[in-house]
């Protein structure tokens, strides 16, 4: 009899924050140490849970970017959805598409140049290929009640309406057992998701449909109200500036390799690092100045910290989540574990 | 070529029909057709279907029937027209938009029941 291990937040509330669904995370070298395939692993936890559910599989080795173009070590590579036990066989499961590296990849991705310098030779996964899924628009699947959209970084009960935003780097860290924090989107996040890179097979766009320095929302000081009544959680703000520091010393220059969010603003004006001020669109400025971050801002003068300092004081500098509540990952997704034969 | 699709009206006495020319006391509870007031329904589907309320009402241990329609893909996108109208009642100025919904699938109505029978085609055919 083997073990099948996997964490998991239960529906319900955390720190008054409402979790709307069951919220799972199983790692890929503990679906393998189960003898089970990724597939097989996804329904045995899925019918242990009476309720709706969120299911995402993990490849900690390897990489994944943030929809600003951060790298990240760690990648979402199955997502599914399920409800009273099951999985919908049509629409409940999805897999990330692998993306194998090429200079010609890079080249027309350029914010990929961290691959090379920061995580050479592990596999890229980001959204999946659009030919093989069946819900036209979204990267989404669904069963029952349960909705998992996005490419898995936004979940939803589509019954109760009440819905969940899970970025990436938070999702990392409850993998790797750190401290994540607990809020409300706020304006800040909900018009920095919006400052998009342009990829082929993205978590939200299939094409390369918005550059660096576009918005993808396009939705002027309406932007900042997207998200910011539902609840989020997110990494620590100084995993975020740490894996920012790393993107921005591999020579990503916000608005020219990465997206122009106003927390990768912030850390680049801090440090003193270059913007491609000019390439940021007039109605990016419009949302990013809607939230406090205008042109005179970022081009008025101002102390330059270092990194070390950028760390300490992460959680006052990096702006972003209304009202957060930082709580250790192994506290808010508990182990739990099936015995599987 | 009439037969191939049937009016919606006919539709909903067909159901209801189904149920109560065996128990003329009850009747067929239908939800999410409510918002049709004219619709063409594909008519081989409308004859299997109402042989399907049939075999439903006669069940063992069945009381009532329920008929949910729902979306097949569960993300639907819809065009959605927003009309000003002048004191006549014509449409002077209009806008056309898109919005995509999210609905549940199936399981969110079949509760704990394990004796389906799924009689639907496989995605992209009919």
């Amino acid at each position: 009899m083997a073990v099948l291990k996997y964490r998991i937040i239960p529906e319900g509330a955390v720190a008054g924050y409402t979790i709307p669904l069951n919220i799972v995370f199983m790692d890929m070298k503990d679906i393998q140490a189960s003898g089970l395939t990724a597939d097989a692993a996804v329904e045995r936890v899925a019918a242990a849970i009476p309720g709706a559910a969120g299911l995402n599989v993990f490849d900690m080795d390897a990489v994944t970017t943030t929809s600003d173009g951060i790298m990240v070590r760690g990648a979402i590579i199955k997502m599914a959805a399920a409800d009273r036990g099951k999985i919908n066989p049509d629409f409940g499961r999805l897999d990330m598409e692998e993306m194998p590296y090429s200079e010609q990849l890079v080249a027309e991705e350029p914010h990929l140049k961290q691959w090379e310098g920061n995580f050479k030779g592990r596999r890229l996964f980001r959204g999946p290929d659009p030919a093989k899924k069946v819900i036209p628009v979204h990267n989404v699947v669904i069963t029952g009640r349960a909705s998992n959209n996005n490419s898995a970084t936004e979940m939803m009960n589509v019954v109760t309406m009440e819905e969940i935003l899970l970025p990436i780097m938070g999702q990392l860290e409850i993998m790797e057992g750190g401290e994540v924090l607990i809020g409300y989107t706020g304006g800040i996040i909900s018009v920095g998701i919006g400052m998009t890179v342009a990829e082929q097979y993205g978590r939200v766009f299939p094409t390369r449909q918005f550059k660096a320095g576009e918005t993808a929302h396009g939705s002027g000081e309406y932007a900042q109200t997207l998200k910011r009544e539902i609840p989020c959680i997110v990494s620590n703000k100084k995993t975020f500036a740490r894996n920012v520091i790393a993107a921005l010393n591999a020579g990503m220059v916000p608005a020219r390799e990465i997206g122009c969010a106003p927390a990768i603003l912030a850390i680049a004006k801090l440090l003193g690092k270059a913007v491609a001020v000019e390439n940021i669109q007039d109605k990016a400025w419009e949302e990013l100045a809607s939230v406090g971050f205008s042109k005179a801002w970022l081009l008025s003068p101002a102390p330059v910290i270092t990194e070390a300092e950028l760390l300490e004081r992460a959680d006052e500098l990096v702006p972003g989540v209304s009202n957060p509540v930082k709580v250790k990952a192994s506290e808010l997704a508990v182990l739990a574990a099936l015995e599987v034969e | 070529m009439r037969l191939m699709h049937t009016k919606l009206p006919d539709y909903l006495r067909k159901m209801h029909e189904a149920v109560q020319k065996h128990f003329p006391e009850k009747d067929i509870r239908i939800r999410g057709l409510e918002n049709l007031k004219s619709a063409k329904m594909q008519s081989l589907r409308t004859g299997r279907i109402e042989h399907a309320v049939e075999e439903i009402a006669l069940a063992e241990g069945v009381d009532q029937v329920e008929m949910v329609v729902i979306p097949r893909v569960p993300e639907t996108m819809h065009t959605v027209i927003i009309k000003g109208l002048g004191t006549d009642g014509e449409v002077k100025k209009a806008i056309l938009e898109v919005i995509n919904i999210l609905h549940a699938t199936e399981e969110d109505e079949l509760g704990n029941c394990t004796d389906i029978d799924d009689r639907r085609p496989k995605i992209g055919r009919h």
